[in-house]
């Protein structure tokens, strides 16, 4: 499953961080940190996956942002000393696969996505996001179906009111 | 006036410091806790969104969660929406707060509006709490029938959360996947077959809990239960749903990079995995499928990449065929053909993980036959991509080196441990530092196994120390040494040819090239005087390449190996030089001291009268070294070679080096030949032996430096100190001798103690002293100490290790007075005349201790058994407490007996005495009341004597000495007496 999700910038600022295992703020603070770092210090000619605390991090650079996904196995056999035909790992591939597609989808959303339009519009890209996974475990790739209910629920919410924000 | 989430970002972005970033979130706090008491609903919203940012920049947000559960409960979509994302970013599942939204959520579930139903599914999949899940399922169930996709999805993966939270309610929900597994909807689709795989997971895992003991870990892969026999009833779906994705035309909805839904694709595959995986018709059912998947997958995306990789890793854990397992080991061998490198990551990986469960299939035996003859199938096809595996060692990435060299490491076996130990030489030379070490280890443990002869076993290690002397461990470089001194007369002079040839030619810093060849060269320095050729046979023709790293391909013709004879002069030189470096550790002028002192020995008959003097010099040279180790070294080593020469050397006080005063001019010839003997060649040491024993004491001590053969300075240390303070010349040659030690117990070990153990202990401690006593002595008494003859072993002089053998040849006994029997006292023996005998498995019981204690003490050294040192506790008020302290048992010498004597020196008896008694956490200690309270006056009327008995054990013996902390009370002539004291005189390394 998916335990997090971060888009950091090269200067190593969080732009957005989704966990879908609970960890406490200063362990957060420590793992983007660690983690970015990693992936700065890799050149291009590196593969995209690393290991850290027991994550299997994949990450995909767009322009100066990085696009990271922490993955686990669903169960962890090594830890209940079980043998190994189902530890569930994610596809490694597949998931770089999957960032792309979250891209494109954010990329069609916003016309052409960047950095600041992740940032302002924080909530916007949760809820893109919350469209594509829930719970560590991916709900549909599919962009037009995605986008489809994205616009659909702006409009719910545009209904009742223009007051907000 | 409450900022936009807009102007906070700019006024966070516009801040040049940390300080200045947590300034604006505190002032920006502290105006929401405001709002937020005073309930200014109006910007609810708007507040939520500003703590989501700070949440997500690292602030505590804490004392939002409340208002995220008042927007949850409002009834407008946008309040609503942002409530829940409130509350599933910054609420954890164990916030009690959570509680409060079970409510809220139910009317959500069932309400009309989907994206609000929606929202709740949403939330509950991400943040459901077990009591949730309870409350909540039944809502959920029923979307997972809605008319609607968009819910259908949301409510499946709503489900796993349930599920997973509370796992007895798996079985209930079997039937309604059943439908599902028909939708037309992809989302639905891909969510309903990863409930499917958390089902089987979480129904696995809670069997295997349940059943507790009953599956103990190998037998887990057979278990069966409802659901997953209900699953299993399903395969022949997915396989048909896999198969229609795969006939399925372009659909722009679902392509990625020509692929339709790889996403979808790669679930189904690991659903089949799971259900697969140990049973043979769900095997059979999707075999074809799984073929078809292999061979047709277009690979030139990514994405088609991903599918392949996953259809791999089922063919590899369900009960697949023997074809298609092959098939999918060379899918992965195009992998490694690939250009991209997380392909070659994904590829290596795989393999690394097939080989390891085939071995652990493999060992597991029963059941698992069928199993490790299906790894064999896949090894044998892996060798066949061992040379893309090892391109993949020149790869720019570290990570794909370093999973490559995981891999072959694997690999290794009978036929190929030439060229691959060839190719892991070659990497050593090309990788970090750090990583020789490991990979130093890693090598010998292959060479250990799967060496097909000691030339090339030899030849290889030598090599790697050439490499990464500096690097590898101690343990790399004694099983070398071990591995020459088992090998024959022939192989020795080769490797003691081939180590003078590196040494020359490195620049003095690998360190364990240095230990190895000086060694070597002191032990086997005869054998270079010889030329020495060999002639490879035709078959084993990559010898010489190995050695000198020149050309790695195997089928090279074969090169004869010839050196020339050396002239003793230059063997000097070269060493010499070695030891001249300022670089040069002081390890390696120890030993390149001792060596010195052999060659002198070995060429003895062949070197003329100039080079043995200048030898002799060499090691003289140092005697006023300011490295205490070096000193005495030089000193002793110097007495040795005046002792072959027959020469007597006068100690300063006029009398005799070698003991008492005996007034004889020359050395006798017992006195010669024990120190002949003493440079003799180190005796074979068995690594299985020497290995296990190290373990043992590693268990034991848990003292990295003291286990270490290499590293004799940490005893080295202790020993020249008292002896140098302590009894002049006798004490000086009593090291020498006690230093000799650790090579005889490996007498004792060739002879009969191989098989017990306990015998050994026994011997260590009697040699060094007795052969002491023995040798530099007065001609009195008959010794009954045990000298070994040379007949037990060459080598050995101070092989007392019999202690049934009389020993007829040297009767001197310098103690004459009292009999040398079984002598208690500790080994002697720090690895002062050659380091590398210390790993000697008979030393290991005892930590190498100072001596000084023994020598110093005669009663110690030929007392009664078991002998006792008294220890003054404290005197105190007239009450003075003495321990006297003893062995109980010969075999373990941890364990010490301390007997407190209690003496009255008032005029009065002491009433109510009480000893307490503190010890360091590594003694554990038993006390025994004393025989009484009442202390009369020692030495008047009353002759008892007062006295406690207690029983410590020293589990740090030879590295801590025994402590105690006394606290004493008793009351004298009327008044309560207290008294604190520490005692800690007890002979350094005994007790």
């Amino acid at each position: 499953m998916i335990s997090f999700i971060l888009m950091v910038n090269k200067q190593g600022q969080t732009r957005l961080s989704s966990y879908y295992e609970w960890m406490d703020m200063q362990e957060r603070v420590a793992l983007e940190s660690e983690i970015i770092r990693k992936c700065l210090s890799r050149s291009e000619l590196q593969c995209s996956f690393l290991e850290y605390r027991g994550f299997k991090v994949i990450y995909r650079r767009y322009a100066s942002l990085f696009f990271i996904v922490g993955t686990k196995a669903d169960f962890d056999v090594r830890v209940k000393g079980i043998a190994s035909d189902s530890d569930n790992y994610e596809n490694e591939l597949g998931m770089l696969e999957f960032i792309h597609i979250l891209v494109e989808t954010m990329d069609r959303w916003a016309g052409s996505i960047c950095e600041l339009d992740i940032m302002y519009q924080l909530e916007q890209v949760h809820f893109l996001l919350d469209e594509m996974v829930m719970n560590g475990y991916v709900i549909d790739t599919n962009k037009s179906n995605i986008l489809r209910s994205i616009d659909l629920i702006e409009r719910e919410g545009s209904k009742n009111e223009g007051m907000f924000r | 006036m409450s900022l936009k989430l807009r102007d906070l970002i700019r006024q966070v972005r516009a801040c040049k410091t940390a300080a200045e970033e947590r300034a604006v979130i505190a002032k920006e706090s502290a105006m929401i806790r405001t709002a937020i008491r005073e309930e200014q609903e109006h910007y609810r919203h708007r507040n939520v969104a500003k703590l989501l940012f700070m949440h997500m920049l690292g602030y505590p947000t804490h004392f939002g969660q409340l208002e995220c559960m008042k927007l949850v409960a409002s009834p407008h979509f946008p309040e609503k929406r942002i409530g829940y994302l409130g509350m599933m970013l910054l609420l954890s599942e164990q916030q009690e707060v959570l509680m409060l939204a079970t409510n809220s959520l139910k009317n959500d579930l069932n309400s009309s509006n989907k994206f609000i139903a929606g929202l709740a599914l949403a939330t509950i999949g991400n943040l459901a709490t077990p009591d949730m899940s309870r409350d909540l399922a039944p809502e959920v169930d029923k979307h997972l029938s809605n008319s609607n996709p968009y819910l259908r999805k949301k409510a499946c993966l709503a489900m796993a959360r349930c599920l997973r939270k509370c796992p007895d309610m798996v079985e209930d929900f079997v039937e309604r996947v059943v439908g599902l597994l028909n939708d037309r909807s992809h989302g639905v689709l891909i969510t309903v077959v990863q409930l499917m795989t958390q089902v089987l997971v979480i129904d696995r895992e809670y069997i295997l809990e349940e059943g507790g003991g009953q599956y103990d870990g190998e037998e887990d892969a057979y278990y069966e239960s409802p659901t997953r026999t209900a699953f299993l009833k399903l395969v022949p779906s997915l396989v048909k749903l896999l198969r229609n994705l795969l006939s399925m035309g372009y659909s722009p909805d679902h392509d990625v990079g020509g692929i339709s839904d790889p996403f979808l694709q790669v679930q189904i595959l690991t659903l089949l995995r799971l259900l697969g995986a140990n049973d043979v018709k769900a095997s059979e059912e999707m075999n074809d499928v799984l073929a078809q998947v292999a061979t047709n997958t277009e690979t030139s995306k990514n994405a088609g990449n991903a599918i392949l990789y996953e259809c791999v890793q089922t063919i590899m854990a369900v009960e697949s065929d023997d074809g298609l397992r092959v098939l999918a080991v060379n899918i992965l061998g195009r992998f490694l053909l690939n250009r991209d490198n997380n392909i070659r990551y994904v590829a290596l990986n795989t393999l690394a993980k097939c080989i390891a469960d085939g071995a652990h299939a493999g060992r597991s035996g029963d059941g698992g036959g069928e199993n490790g003859e299906d790894a064999n199938t896949a090894a044998s096809a892996l060798q066949r991509h061992r040379t893309t595996v090892v391109d993949c060692l020149k790869d720019p990435d570290i990570s794909i080196r370093q999973r490559a060299l995981e891999l072959i490491y694997h690999l290794v076996n009978q036929e190929n441990v030439e060229a691959l130990t060839a190719e892991l030489l070659n990497y050593l030379v090309l990788c970090p530092r750090d990583h020789r070490g490991d990979i130093c280890s890693r090598v010998l443990k292959v060479v250990d196994k799967f060496s097909p002869e000691d030339r090339w076993r030899v030849d290889t290690l030598i090599t790697m120390l050439t490499i990464a002397g500096r690097e590898c461990e101690s343990s790399v470089q004694s099983a070398t040494t071990i591995y020459i001194s088992q090998s024959s007369e022939d192989l020795r002079a080769y490797a003691v040819h081939k180590l003078l040839k590196a040494i020359r030619d490195d620049d003095g810093s690998q360190q364990g090239l240095l230990n190895v060849g000086i060694w070597s060269i002191g032990e086997y320095g005869d054998l270079l005087l010889k030329p020495y050729s060999y002639n490879p046979p035709s078959s084993g023709g990559n010898l010489s390449e190995v050695a000198e790293l020149s050309a790695m391909a195997p089928e090279s013709a074969p090169v004869t190996v010839s050196f020339m004879a050396l002239e003793p002069t230059s063997v000097v030189e070269i060493v010499e030089e070695v030891m001249n470096r300022h670089t040069c550790p002081l390890e390696v002028k120890q030993r390149a001291l001792t060596c010195f002192t052999k060659l002198r020995e070995r060429f003895e008959n062949s070197a003329d009268a100039a080079t043995l003097e200048k030898i002799q010099n060499l090691v003289k040279k140092y005697e006023g070294s300011s490295s205490l180790e070096l000193q005495l070294r030089s000193c002793e080593y110097g007495a040795l070679i005046n002792a072959i020469k027959g020469v007597s050397v006068k100690g300063g006080d006029g009398d005799d080096i070698f003991g008492a005063n005996q007034g004889s001019e020359s050395v006798s010839e017992t006195v010669k030949t024990a120190a002949k003997e003493a440079l003799a060649r180190m005796p074979v040491v068995d690594i299985k032996l020497i290995q296990r024993k190290r373990a043992e004491r590693a268990d034991a001590l848990m003292e990295g430096d003291a286990m270490d053969p290499f590293d004799a300075g940490s005893s080295d240390d202790a020993a020249p100190a008292p002896s140098s303070s302590g009894g002049g010349d006798l004490l000086d040659l009593n090291d020498i001798f006690g230093g000799g030690g650790p090579a005889a117990p490996v007498a004792t070990q060739n002879g009969n103690a191989l098989k017990a153990p306990s015998a050994k202990i026994e011997a260590t401690p009697n040699n060094d002293v007795d052969l002491l006593a023995d040798i530099f002595s007065a001609p009195a008494a008959p010794a009954p100490a045990p000298v070994a003859t040379p007949a037990v072993g060459g080598f050995d002089i101070f092989g007392g290790g019999q202690p049934a053998a009389p020993a007829p040849a040297i009767q001197n006994n310098m103690f004459a007075t009292q009999p040398v029997a079984v002598n208690p006292a500790p080994s002697l023996g720090s690895s002062l005349v050659d380091p590398f005998a210390a790993p000697t498995p008979s030393q290991q019981p005892l930590q190498p201790s100072a001596p000084a204690a023994i020598p110093s003490s005669p009663a110690a050294v030929g007392g009664p058994t078991p002998s006792s040192v008294t220890v003054q506790g404290f005197s105190h008020q007239g009450l003075t407490v003495e321990f006297e302290s003893s062995k109980p048992d010969t075999w373990n010498k941890q364990n010490s007996l301390l007997v407190a004597k209690f003496i009255n020196t008032t005029d009065a008896p002491l009433y109510g005495l009480h000893l307490q008694v503190a010890v360091p956490k590594y003694v554990t200690m038993e006390m025994k009341p004393p025989t009484s309270t009442t202390v009369p006056v020692t030495g008047g009327s009353s002759t008892k004597q007062v006295t406690q008995t207690i029983s410590v054990t020293n589990t740090m013996l030879g590295t801590k000495n025994l402590m105690l902390k006394l606290k004493a009370s008793f009351t004298s002539k009327g008044t309560k007496v207290e008294h604190l004291a520490t005692c800690s005189g007890f002979p350094a390394g005994q007790y």
